[in-house]
């Protein structure tokens, strides 16, 4: 912390940077800044930076609406989009109190009690996520179709393709800002890209995913296209998914590696799998947020919708990824249920919780699925004790409303203002008449 | 023996009074010792060595440690040892073996040592024991960055050997020629950082380029302070530098290395054990940061993140070893940000969680024999000079040392402290240090636990000069002294506020105002110049009020200052005192009883609705004397004592004065025992309802009488009081309405209209007398749950009440009916108004669909529109989800729809109606837990909120200040008024979904 404080300070100088943003994220997981100038860092680092927070969503009531931005310093980066000299910084924050205590409205106030949860049990939890997201070939306008940018397909190297470029162009400023990519693909539909981050610790995965989410729509900006994290974009392509790698740390050792058990995979491991996929259902209201997060799930394809874990099957929630022999420290389990358009830090919180749980109660690990669970008939999933995901967001809200285990780990506060907005958010869609609607009933009704 | 056959009974005898425990055995062991020689061919066992023994801490000891040694030598050098020993050195030998079994096992290993102790001086500059320890292993004192020559295994023992020499030298000098305390302490802190610099020297050639590297090691703690006790763990600070020509990287890589061996080299134990653990926590990051920092990491750290206690630990900072010069620089670029610290904003919080947290590390069992922490500890004399030096030492250079005792001088110099205060904390202190020297020398050990075992208990005390009956004279002195320090916050920090505002002679030194303000800031008060101006009206003057409350006021300030608001406490004791004047008997309450001015100083702190009703009759003043005084009085006790009142006064204007201070002085006695936590919420619900009752109760009878006396006839008819809602069950609050309906019954014969006009008059005057303006708080009285409500009339009869419920009764009458209960009046009437009243509230076969249906319409209607616009619903305690009206609905919905069949339900409390539906299977166990949990909490929330306020609130406050006031009431500083917050809503989230399945179904 203090190596990058001076950092902090000494890059201020040298890169003549004129503003310093202070970046936080509200309960959905928009991004929010409040910009200072280097002069006011000081002031920002020792007392926070205090701004009015009910205008923020979720974060307070109006009579109480003064808050304060705490910057962290380790978080420091200069924005690359920005050009080189009188140059733009970033820094997440802390939001507190005007008492100095953590705010219980901020996301990130979440994702660190619930690592410090973490850490009383002795370990430390590391993610890894592969985020897809669409470039269509222009901002989004009233009435106007989303176009893909290219019609290529999974692994598709097109040539002179926007999408090539484009993932060149995203790596180097990731890159830049000290986001190690791992891997970059063209996806499954047309226009569909995947870029996987390198495994972190969950709050800097979480931070990155925030600041990833931003360059990719800088860049797509900058090349004349448009990139969108919509979990369903297309009705007959594939929707952007956030598969995310999970695994825990004891010390410097993989709790889920076991030499010599099934899938090398420890008790530990198990319970934590155990953990995910019985509480999946309550916190897919979190990890799949919006109406359209729901178009993606029962989509088919490699969208789960149904609750089992799998060796290498992808049709499963969760799955447990072929071992490489020697890579004992890479042993890990995949969600797959989150999508692109999550709040990082909550869904994050909510999976180690749910996993921890499994741990702390030792709950037994259900048998696996090694079919395609989409090709299973009802009765046969029912046989197999396969439940569904919920189906829609006002189901995923009913079953979050009586989750002990979402409201403990959101905090009071912010389960309250989720579900209000959640159930606002679907009782607007379903007061919508869609064009589906209007296209199959008009003509014969 | 056979040797010495005729003087074994003599010499015995001399033995025992000598102090020998087991004589037989230091017999023996003398001439063992003489047959080897020891004592020469003369056999030289002479009254200079049994002086010597007769003075140490553990004769018995002494003797067999000295046996131990000359056993170990082979016979002709057991003489030429004994030639060696003179008089001085006898003393110091058996001096520190009796004092140290652990330096008698050293001499036994090495008895060359021994020669140690015939210096002339014992005292050696610090120079002089680097320069010993530096050629101990071989490496050139004289030269920058010396390095030894040995090989590191060899270099450790030699520094061990001549470490545990010095050692026993400082020893010596402590136990046998009385060196002070202080001088010892200064003494252990030097030879700790010669060490610290051999053990760099031997780190120098185990590691590869150290000569790139400029190292230096500030000590920290007590080893900066030059106040080092014999064993415990050295604190220091590595800072490192790159030599011209190196890189920081590389510095950063060596000077890692380096100290990671100094640590080494110090900790690891060998055969001649170890020297002490390095503890480099108080470092930046403390053990997850960086081991060794550059100079500009350290300043950039401490200027960013550091928090007031890190700047506290700054304080003791001091060049120990390693490269001079670099630790010149790191002291100035500190100083001038550990002088600014306490003008952080946090600095407050900070240093109360500190005191906390000194006071909070100690397992209870070892309380009562620990002198370092707990309150009162070493470590609570250390802490509280060290904070006094951070508030005042910005402005005042006089104040920086590091040590705690010549800070504790200058303080006391320079009018911060008072003379005689400061004085009487050395002598307290120096004890109590000698004493934890005297425990660990005995083994080495590190420990600051006083021995329970009377024998270890009678060798300290010997080694400190107790000679009557040691361990006893010991363990008396010691507490005296630990007394002396438990009041040490009030004499450091207190008793000098008063001096400041005093009229003192000129040129006596004392804080002056600014330093009192910054002080007072510091301890917690908002408005530091208002809380100096009730001291000087408090303390100034002659008179003996003034005298006591001089004597009280530092320990009261404290008292204040640990609650949730010390200005306000500070103001209203002013108030009470202004009225009390010197009144005799408060003067005694004061003086005389510790615990009085306590709960008074607590109680004010804390509530405002409290310290309001107090200062309406401070002659209140009286309850807080004693423990049975805050118990709730007897209903029974209260009633007479407010029929008497009515009795006495013919003028019922003045009887209900008289009453209504009679419930003021009841409604103080149930605040402060709640206040206190003396009291369950329950118990506070009971005491607050009982006040009422006989309030109501007198006042009818004063109202019959008033208009028996204005009517000039006997009252027509009999009237009766039925308490409704939560006064009809028991379950009122401060702040609380009394909920009432009036019922009447014509006395035979009498014309019911004209009853009824009397009835009407005398609700009204009992409604007039209770809400008419007064010095103490009304009880209002509100009618508004009677048949027709504000429409219909204010009382009816009987009779009247019969045929309403006959034709028209609601749904909703029923529930409120659920809490009807006669509270005043004729007795027998309002049983037969129960008696009238129990088929509509218990209905047979329960509630028709219609009727529940309609409950829960009510219900849902109510949960949206009676609550206050712009409140959050999350933190209303009486509307919101899973507060009280949601339990209290659910409960009465299982009474309509339970209560003729099951016997329990048919009562007026909600927690007993709860109870019995649980034991009837009505609802689950589970749920009701979680239902009377959130009411019971909700209750007691709302009844803080109107202590801390003093208004009446039915919802949370939402600014964070008064949250945490609320939290500071309610958990004494345990959580954060966020904590509290989220808490409660936790338990009400539950408590709601319990309503949702249970109450709608």
């Amino acid at each position: 912390m203090d190596k990058q404080t001076e950092f902090v300070l000494r890059t201020l100088e040298e890169r003549d940077i004129r503003f310093v943003r202070l970046w936080f994220t509200d309960v959905l997981g928009f991004l929010k800044s409040v910009a200072v100038a280097p002069a006011e860092l000081e002031a920002a680092f020792s007392e926070g930076i205090g701004f009015d927070g009910s205008a923020i969503q979720g974060f307070a009531r109006v009579s109480e609406s003064d808050m304060l931005a705490r910057p962290d310093p380790s978080t420091f980066q200069v924005l690359p989009w920005r050009g080189e000299s009188n140059g733009v910084a970033r820094m997440f924050c802390e939001i507190l109190m005007p008492d100095g205590s953590p705010s219980y409205a901020d996301p990130r106030f979440v994702l660190q009690r619930a690592l410090s949860k973490a850490a009383d049990l002795g370990f430390t939890f590391y993610t890894h996520p592969e985020i897809e997201f669409y470039l269509l070939d222009q901002a989004p306008g009233e009435g106007r179709t989303p176009k893909p940018v290219d019609s290529g397909s999974y692994f598709d190297h097109t040539p002179n393709g926007v999408g090539h470029d484009f993932r060149r162009e995203a790596i180097t400023m990731l890159e830049a800002m000290g986001i190690s990519v791992e891997f970059s693909h063209h996806e499954a539909g047309p226009g569909q890209n995947e870029i996987d981050l390198r495994y972190a610790d969950a709050l800097t995965t979480a931070d990155n995913i925030m600041t990833f989410r931003l360059v990719i729509k800088e860049v797509a900006l900058e090349q004349g296209v448009y990139a969108t994290f919509m979990p369903k974009p297309f009705a007959q392509h594939p929707g952007s998914g956030m598969h995310t790698h999970l695994s825990l740390f004891e010390g410097d050792r993989n709790a889920f590696y076991e030499a010599g058990a099934e899938y090398q995979l420890s008790k530990t491991g198990r319970s934590f799998i155990a953990g995910l996929l019985r509480h999946a259902p309550e916190i897919t209201a979190v990890t799949n947020q919006w109406v359209n997060s729901y178009k993606r799930l029962s989509g088919g394809g490699e969208a789960p919708s149904y609750v089992c874990w799998g060796h290498n099957n992808r049709s499963a929630l969760v799955r447990v990824p072929m071992y490489k022999p020697q890579k004992d420290q890479s042993t890990r389990v995949e969600y797959r249920g989150l999508d692109s358009a999550a709040n990082p830090y909550l869904a994050y919180a909510l999976l180690l919780e749910a996993g921890l749980k499994g741990i702390q109660e030792g709950y037994e690990l259900p048998a696996g699925a090694d079919d395609d669970v989409w090709a299973l008939s009802d009765a046969e999933r029912r046989v197999m004790g396969i439940e569904p995901l919920p189906t829609s967001l006002d189901e995923a809200i009913k079953v979050m409303e009586k989750s002990e285990l979402v409201a403990q780990t959101l905090g009071e506060h912010v389960f309250d203002v989720f579900l209000r907005n959640k159930r606002a958010e679907f009782d607007a869609y379903r007061s919508q008449v869609t064009q589906w609607e209007l296209d199959t009933d008009l003509p014969v009704l | 023996m056979t040797t010495r056959d005729g003087r074994g009974s003599t010499e015995r005898g001399r033995l025992v009074r000598l102090g020998f425990v087991d004589a037989d055995q230091a017999s023996d062991c003398i001439a063992t010792l003489s047959a080897r020689g020891f004592f020469g061919a003369e056999d030289r066992f002479d009254d200079a060595w049994l002086e010597a023994l007769g003075q140490v801490a553990n004769p018995d000891q002494a003797l067999l440690s000295l046996m131990a040694i000359v056993l170990a030598l082979p016979d002709d050098q057991t003489q030429e040892l004994g030639a060696q020993v003179d008089t001085t050195m006898v003393q110091r030998l058996v001096a520190v073996l009796g004092a140290s079994r652990a330096l008698g096992d050293f001499l036994s290993r090495h008895p060359a040592q021994i020669d140690a102790l015939g210096a002339a001086s014992l005292q050696l500059t610090m120079d002089q024991r680097r320069s010993t320890l530096l050629e101990a292993v071989g490496a050139d004192p004289m030269v920058v960055g010396p390095v030894t020559t040995l090989p590191v295994r060899a270099a450790n023992h030699a520094l061990r050997i001549e470490y545990k020499r010095q050692l026993l030298q400082i020893a010596a000098a402590d136990v046998a020629d009385h060196a002070p305390m202080p001088w010892v302490g200064e003494q252990l802190a030097d030879l700790a950082s010669a060490a610290l610099e051999t053990a760099l020297a031997i780190a120098r050639s185990e590691v590869d380029d150290s000569h790139l590297c400029r190292l230096t090691i500030m000590g920290m703690g007590k080893t900066g302070g030059r106040e080092l006790n014999y064993i415990s763990d050295v604190d220091v600070i590595f800072v490192a530098e790159p030599e011209d020509g190196a890189t920081e990287e590389q510095a950063l890589r060596i000077g890692t290395a380096l100290a990671t061996a100094v640590i080494r080299n110090c900790g690891e134990a060998n055969a001649e054990g170890s020297l002490w653990e390095v503890d480099a926590a108080l470092r930046p990051e403390g053990k997850s940061g960086a081991l060794v920092r550059t100079l500009a990491s350290h300043t950039a750290y401490y200027q960013r993140w550091a928090s007031t206690w890190e700047f506290q630990a700054l304080l003791k900072s001091r060049w120990v070893a390693g490269d001079r010069p670099l630790a010149v620089e790191y002291l100035n670029n500190m100083a001038p940000m550990v002088w600014a610290a306490a003008s952080r904003p946090d600095f407050v919080s900070n240093a109360r969680a500190m005191r906390r947290r000194v006071e909070e590390t100690i397992p209870a069992a070892q309380v009562e024999r620990q002198l370092k922490l707990g309150p009162g500890g070493l470590r609570d004399v250390e802490f509280s000079v060290q904070l006094l030096q951070l508030v005042h030492g910005r402005d005042d250079f006089r104040l920086r040392s590091s040590t705690t005792l010549s800070a504790l001088e200058a303080l006391s110099t320079y009018g911060f402290v008072g003379r005689d205060d400061a004085a009487e904390l050395d002598r307290a202190y120096q004890f109590l240090r000698t004493l934890e020297h005297r425990i660990q020398l005995v083994d080495l050990r590190r420990t600051h636990i006083v021995p329970e075992a009377t024998d270890e208990l009678r060798a300290i005390g010997r080694s400190m000069g107790f000679v009557t009956d040691p361990a006893k004279e010991l363990v008396t002195a010691w507490r005296g002294h630990q007394r002396e320090v438990r009041r040490l916050h009030e004499k450091l920090f207190y008793r000098p506020l008063l001096d400041a505002v005093a009229r003192l002679e000129p040129g006596s030194a004392r804080l002056t105002l600014e330093a009192a303000q910054a002080r007072l800031v510091a301890l917690g008060f908002a408005d530091p110049a208002g809380a100096l101006r009730q001291i000087e009206a408090l303390t100034s003057g002659i008179s003996r009020r003034a005298t006591v409350q001089k004597a009280l006021l530092p320990v009261m300030l404290s008292w204040f200052a640990d609650s949730p608001d010390p200005d306000a406490g500070l103001l209203a004791f002013r108030q009470v005192s202004d009225a009390l004047g010197s009144t005799p008997w408060y003067l005694r309450l004061l003086r005389d009883e510790g615990a009085a001015a306590e709960r008074m100083a607590r109680v004010l702190g804390s509530s405002v609705y409290a310290s309001d009703l107090l200062l309406r009759a401070p002659d209140a003043t009286v309850m807080f004397g004693d423990d049975d005084e805050l118990a709730p009085a007897e209903p029974d006790v209260l009633l007479s004592e407010a029929t008497a009142i009515v009795a006495r006064q013919q003028d019922s204007n003045a009887a209900i004065v008289a009453i209504r201070g009679l419930r003021r002085r009841e409604l103080l006695r149930t605040s402060i025992g709640d206040v206190l936590g003396q009291l369950s919420v329950n118990q506070v619900c009971t005491a607050v309802s009982t006040v009422a009752d006989v309030v109501v109760e007198a006042s009818l009878q004063a109202a019959i009488r008033e208009i028996e006396t204005r009517t000039g006839a006997a009252l027509p008819t009999r009237i009766a009081v039925i308490g409704m809602g939560r006064f009809g069950g028991r379950e009122l609050g401060y702040g609380s309405d009394a909920d009432v309906m009036f019922v009447h019954d014509p006395l035979p014969g009498v014309d019911e209209e004209v009853a009824g006009r009397v009835a009407l008059d005398v609700a009204n005057e009992l409604t007039r007398l209770l809400a008419a303006p007064a010095p103490d708080p009304p009880l209002l009285i509100d009618a508004n749950l009677r048949p027709e409500g504000k429409q219909g009339p204010l009382v009816r009869s009987l009779a009247s009440y019969a045929s309403y419920y006959a034709r028209w009764s609601l749904v909703w009458e029923s529930q409120a009916l659920l809490r009807a209960a006669p509270v005043a009046g004729d007795r027998e009437l309002g049983e037969q108004f129960i008696t009238l009243i129990n088929p509509m509230r218990y209905p047979e076969e329960g509630l028709s669909i219609e009727d529940e249906r309609e409950i829960r319409r009510i219900k849902a209607r109510v949960e949206t529109e009676r609550l206050p616009r712009g409140t959050d619903p999350k933190l209303h305690l009486k509307l919101g989800p899973g507060g009280l009206a949601d339990v209290e609905w659910t409960v009465q919905l299982l009474q309509l729809k339970h209560g003729f069949a099951v016997e329990g339900l048919r009562t007026t409390s909600t927690l007993e109606a709860l109870e019995a539906a649980a034991d009837e299977g009505l609802i689950t166990r589970e749920d009701a837990n979680v239902l009377s949990l959130a009411w019971r909490r909700a209750t007691h929330l709302r009844n803080v909120v109107m202590l801390t306020k003093g208004k009446a609130a039915d919802a949370l406050p939402t600014l964070a200040t008064d949250q945490a006031k609320l939290a500071q009431l309610l958990t004494r500083g345990e959580s954060t008024g966020g904590e509290v917050i989220e808490g409660y809503l936790r338990v009400t989230r539950r408590a709601r979904a319990v309503v949702e399945r249970v109450f709608y179904g």
